[in-house]
């Protein structure tokens, strides 16, 4: 954040950073959901990312930490899906168990890796080299306006952008997005066509957890490079909120990010007074509750579904086991 | 066969909690833990003496009634996890009714109606949902999430506003007069008369569901609800009761908590809307196994709390890390066990299929 810098800029590069970890974890969950499978555990999956990748980090190198974030992200979803996916368990419950464990565990470990640290007498942040840091692109990052606000990020954003492109193309174009949509539509049809549900679903939900693994390594040892417990704070709901919000949609999805991540911008714009003081607008707005500010992309998304809804919403199938039952054998 | 199957679903359960209890301190001890003194220290901040005791019950209050809150909405197919809404808007409502809204300086009168201000509030939050997906075919799953977060933002805004406490600059409540509290059952402790009516309830409950009509059109309602139309049963009010009586009993667990625990507010109020999800499956949507599961929860967050004060360096979250295990453990039990029959609606099929 160098000093002089226009209010533009500031407010456009702060909505990127944070819509970063909502659009990745929800490209993840989006494809999930399409598949069929609702996981309200996400936000277990992003905590554990977080964890995972902080404790990995320590032994120095940022990368390991972004695999570890995202194989451990991967496990628990994992876990998730043997229980939802081949159980057949309600998914609903399920993701709240898993919400309620990875709460729980990542809390322990945190813990129990602070006693460890201690004893082995390691420094109480990472050590140099192991978070990540922003990446301004050649050239790019110096254009004017869109620059600094696009092309002056986290690797993350990079990788996040690009995968956004190739879900977007594989779910319009391509025979995979076709499958992972019908099995979330009309999962009948795929069992006839031999499209075997279930390992299909397990994909989606391991790739979904992946995403939330990558999502929650970018909050931890990239853009603070510290954990804290509960650090996502409630992301992974607005991520599950956004989905909807987004209307299974990856372009609504990331619409619905950017206006997250602005408010969020917004509320550290309002905070900062060298912005506020001669600023007429930025004044008036700091007389609103931001919670007000804060509610809003909830209520957006809930009277979105209201005007819209009717016709369908969301994946036909989504939330129902397959199998539905079992013929009598 | 009816008892064979029950002792089945409460062995387990009961097997899953051993299983995951065992499982985590199995972990613990891997990393260095004296698995015994944990779980000595557990046991004895759970049921230790008489102070123990009354706070695990405490705590189990708002855990029975969110938790009946989700099983009544689950079995009759109300898919409504916005608990966590309720329960703060009841609370809120409570709080309002016990301070600033007070609508009489009687003692007895104004807990009353904080109480059923409390659960009414609550009732009629979730009733926004049931109305979303009655008239715009929102579904009550999505809705409901959404809820949650207006609910929190609500009561944030509100709690910076016409309640919040002077003198501070924080969104909370004022302290309600200690004369408008919850009585408590024994003295000097916190076991306040909610808990005693929560477990009423639940007992009320199981009444209500197996004994009348409305119970028995609920679940029918639950398992097939195109089969419940036909039947003659007015699905679509009943469903709407049904969701207004679950937010009501989320809504009650946030006024108890704030009238008889905490005495005031703020917004970030725990989690026990979520955890009540939880608590319904473990007791199987059963009001009574809601009862023990709740009173199980309770005895864990209260017992982790001691674990957290001894100087192990463990903290208290060790008690979702059960919680979450005891839940995996059990779902993928009850799927080994109903491999035949998986849902309830696959039974109802295969009737069909066989009468046909």
């Amino acid at each position: 954040m160098a000093a002089g810098e226009n209010i533009v800029t500031f407010l456009a590069q702060q909505m990127i950073a944070a819509a970063v970890p909502l659009v990745m974890a929800g490209i993840g969950e989006l494809v999930a959901e399409l598949a069929g499978v609702i996981n309200i555990g996400i936000e277990g999956l992003m905590l554990t990312g977080c964890i995972a990748a902080y404790t990995a980090a320590s032994c120095g190198y940022g990368s390991i930490g972004l695999c570890a974030g995202i194989l451990g992200a991967m496990a628990l979803a994992a876990m998730f899906a043997t229980v939802a996916v081949s159980g057949r368990a309600d998914q609903i419950v399920c993701g709240a168990a898993i919400n309620i464990l990875a709460v729980g565990a990542s809390g322990t470990a945190w813990a129990v890796f602070q006693n460890w640290r201690q004893k082995h007498d390691m420094s109480v942040s990472l050590p140099h080299g192991a978070g990540f840091h922003k990446w301004p692109l050649p050239f790019l990052s110096r254009t004017p306006f869109f620059g600094p606000a696009l092309f002056d990020q986290y690797t993350l954003c990079y990788v996040t952008i690009l995968l956004g492109i190739l879900v977007w193309w594989l779910l319009r174009y391509a025979r995979l997005g076709l499958i992972i949509r019908s099995l979330g539509d009309f999962p009948e049809a795929c069992q006839a066509a031999g499209i075997r549900v279930r390992a299909w679903r397990w994909g989606a939900v391991l790739f979904a957890g992946g995403c939330a693994g990558a999502a929650g390594a970018y909050l931890s040892i990239m853009r603070t490079h510290s954990f804290a417990a509960d650090m996502t704070g409630g992301q992974g709901f607005v991520v599950l909120a956004l989905v909807i919000f987004g209307r299974w949609n990856l372009f609504g999805l990331t619409a619905g990010c950017l206006l997250f991540g602005f408010i969020n911008a917004l509320q550290q714009v309002l905070q900062t007074a060298r912005y506020t003081a001669h600023n007429r607008l930025l004044e008036s707005l700091q007389h609103i509750p931001f919670q007000w500010f804060q509610m809003l992309p909830y209520a957006a998304a809930l009277l979105a579904l209201a005007v819209m809804a009717k016709n369908r919403p969301g994946p036909r199938a989504l939330g129902r086991a397959w199998p539905p039952e079992t013929p009598g054998e | 066969m009816k008892i064979r199957q029950s002792l089945l679903s409460v062995g387990a359960t009961v097997m899953a909690c051993a299983a995951a209890f065992g499982a985590v301190l199995l972990v613990l001890w891997a990393c260095g833990y004296p698995p015994l003194g944990i779980l000595h220290r557990w046991l004895i901040g759970a049921v230790g003496n008489s102070y123990y005791i009354s706070n695990s019950l405490a705590e189990t209050c708002p855990l029975l009634l969110t938790g009946l809150a989700a099983g009544i909405a689950f079995r009759s197919g109300v898919l409504n996890i916005g608990a966590q809404g309720q329960f703060l808007i009841g609370a809120m409502v409570s709080v309002g009714l016990a301070t600033r809204w007070q609508v009489t300086p009687a003692v007895m009168p104004t807990i009353v109606i904080a109480v059923v201000g409390g659960a009414v509030g609550g009732g009629l939050w979730a009733v926004l949902a049931g109305a979303l997906e009655r008239w715009r075919g929102v579904p009550v799953v999505l809705s409901t999430i959404l809820l949650n977060f207006v609910a929190f933002y609500l009561v944030e805004i509100i709690l910076s506003g016409p309640l919040q406490a002077h003198g501070t600059s924080a969104p909370q409540s004022a302290e309600i007069q200690g004369r408008y509290w919850l009585p408590v059952l024994i003295k000097f402790s916190s076991l306040h008369i909610g808990v005693l009516l929560a477990f009423c309830l639940a007992a009320l409950l199981y009444v209500v569901n197996r004994q009348t009509v409305f119970g028995f059109q609920t679940l029918v309602t639950g398992l097939n609800p195109r089969a419940a139309q036909l039947a003659g049963i007015p699905v679509a009010r009943q469903q709407m009761t049904v969701i207004f009586v679950s937010g009501g009993l989320a809504g009650l667990g946030g006024a108890f908590q704030v009238l008889g625990v905490t005495h005031f507010l703020i917004a970030n109020f725990g989690s026990y809307g979520y955890a009540g999800i939880a608590v319904a499956l473990l007791g199987r949507l059963n009001p009574l196994g809601i009862a023990f599961s709740a009173l199980f929860f309770g005895m864990l967050d209260t017992g982790a709390l001691r674990v957290e004060e001894s100087s192990l360096g463990l903290p208290h979250n060790i008690a979702d890390v059960v919680k979450g295990t005891v839940l995996l453990v059990m779902l993928l039990l009850l799927a080994f066990i109903n491999r035949r029959r998986i849902s309830p609606t696959a039974k109802v099929d295969a009737a069909a299929t066989e009468g046909r």
